[in-house]
């Protein structure tokens, strides 16, 4: 419960088009008691920013399959500083192998979440990413 | 419009978030009277799925190309189990209505049981302050029960289907009766001009104080981009509207609401911190707890 009152978007940047597990999180995120806004399939970081800023999103989920997590990550990054925004939290989750996990941290993601995490798990370190200060 | 400064966003969706987690105690003193120039306002109701977000983003982009500044408020509900949302409007807007002049908002109800959300009447003067010229505002929804957007908007617009024959008659006392425009949405199935003539039939009935207004009632098909006469409907009554509104009957009704919804909000907070054994006590007891609990302004 303690995601009480958060403010959460989920968004799919890319091509990929498969958004279960965007879904389910979704679902798990209200469940905690947040705010879920989901963007649907296939969205622009220039979309999906703008969105961010409008809905003045805690959290900013990217579930990305495609393989294109470094390029995604840095894109939606720079649009939202445009907007002076680099202070929303960007969580990365999808398929991305572990040797890719500590890039994505340092290029600015605050957690990365993968499928063989348990949905406890992901809720609690959200909850603790969103505590942290920048 | 021309002359308005631009939208700066990030600002506005501050503002609009701190309203909308102001605590009632905090709000109590801000609780104020709408200012006298502000944006054109208008209230979607209408059952669940009838098109009202998919009819806004239609309107929106309509508005985009006289480059009018256009604000979306839509509010979905909370679950009554986890307090959380999905808030899913945006989805059904976003795809047909991105223009830099169009900003969206997506609101969940919370502990608010009238349509609406809490403090949204504070939103609605941010929305002024940022120089909209319109206003659109989707409440959640839930149909019989949304009347009280009645009392923050200038025209109302309830969004019925083809479908909708049944519940009409038992509608009749409620929201049928105070709606400025009805639309029958979905026009693309069948029967929707069965579902004309029925409203019509029940308006013709209905002798409820509306001054002198006919509302009219439309079809469009919002997934074809039909707005068949709404542009019109909604001119019509903007034009009415402004020619014999009561300005001040209004305003006291909106503010009676505001304050109303601060007191709403404030009981929800004293209930939800109260001790559970608070609730083993007398009836008189707990009623007790809440008066005493109530901040009075100023405080
Ligand atoms: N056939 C048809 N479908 C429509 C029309 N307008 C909307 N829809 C569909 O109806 C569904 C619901 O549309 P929304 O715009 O989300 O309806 P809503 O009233 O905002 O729904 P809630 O906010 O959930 O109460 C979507 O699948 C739309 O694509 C229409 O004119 N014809
Ligand atoms: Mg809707």
């Amino acid at each position: 419960m303690s995601l009480a009152g958060k403010r959460i978007l989920v968004a799919k940047p890319g091509l990929d088009g498969h958004d279960i597990g965007a879904k389910i999180i979704t679902l798990a995120l209200r469940d905690a008691g947040a705010d879920v806004i989901y963007t649907g399939l296939r969205k622009s970081p220039d979309y999906i920013a703008r969105v961010a800023v409008d809905e003045d999103v805690d959290a900013l989920g990217l579930s990305i399959l495609s393989g294109s997590h470094h390029e995604l990550l840095a894109q939606t990054r720079t649009e939202l500083a445009a907007r002076d925004a680099a202070d929303i939290k960007i969580f990365v989750g999808g398929t991305i192998p572990p040797q890719d996990h500590q890039a994505l941290i340092d290029a600015g993601a605050a957690r990365i979440f993968t499928s063989e995490m348990t949905i406890d798990h992901v809720l609690a370190e959200l909850e603790l990413a969103l505590t942290e200060t920048a | 419009m021309s002359d308005n400064p631009p939208l700066n966003r990030r600002q506005l969706s501050r503002e609009l978030t701190a309203a909308s987690r102001a605590t009632a105690g905090q709000l109590i003193n801000r609780v104020g009277p709408d200012r006298e120039r502000r944006a054109y306002r208008i209230g979607f109701t209408g059952p669940p799925g009838a098109g009202k977000s998919t009819l806004i983003a239609q309107l929106a982009a309509a508005r985009a190309e006289s480059e009018a500044r256009v604000g979306v408020l839509a509010i979905d509900p909370s679950s009554p189990l986890s307090g959380g949302s999905i808030l899913g409007d945006r989805i059904r807007m976003d795809e047909v209505a991105d223009s830099p002049d169009l900003f969206i908002r997506s609101l969940p109800s919370r502990w608010a049981h009238d349509g609406l959300t809490g403090n949204v009447a504070e939103m609605l003067q941010i929305m002024d302050r940022h120089h909209f010229d319109e206003v659109f505002l989707e409440t959640v929804g839930v149909g019989q029960t949304d009347h009280a957007v009645k009392a923050l908007v200038d025209t109302v617009v309830l969004v019925l289907v083809p479908e909708s024959g049944d519940s009409i008659q038992a509608m009749k006392a409620g929201i049928l009766e105070m709606a400025d425009v009805y639309v029958v949405n979905k026009s693309d199935r069948p029967n929707a001009e069965r579902i004309v003539g029925e409203i019509e039939g029940v308006l013709a009935l209905s002798t409820g104080s509306r001054r002198g207004w006919q509302p009219p009632v439309v079809t469009t098909s919002a997934t074809r981009n039909e707005l068949g006469d709404l542009l019109g409907a909604l001119a019509s009554h903007r034009a009415w509207t402004e020619a014999n509104r009561d300005d001040l009957a209004w305003r006291r009704r909106a503010e009676r609401h505001h304050v109303q919804s601060v007191l709403n909000q404030q009981i929800a907070e004293i209930a939800e911190q109260a001790p559970v054994e608070l609730f083993d006590a007398s009836g008189a007891e707990i009623y007790a707890h809440f008066l005493t609990h109530l901040t009075p302004p100023g405080d």
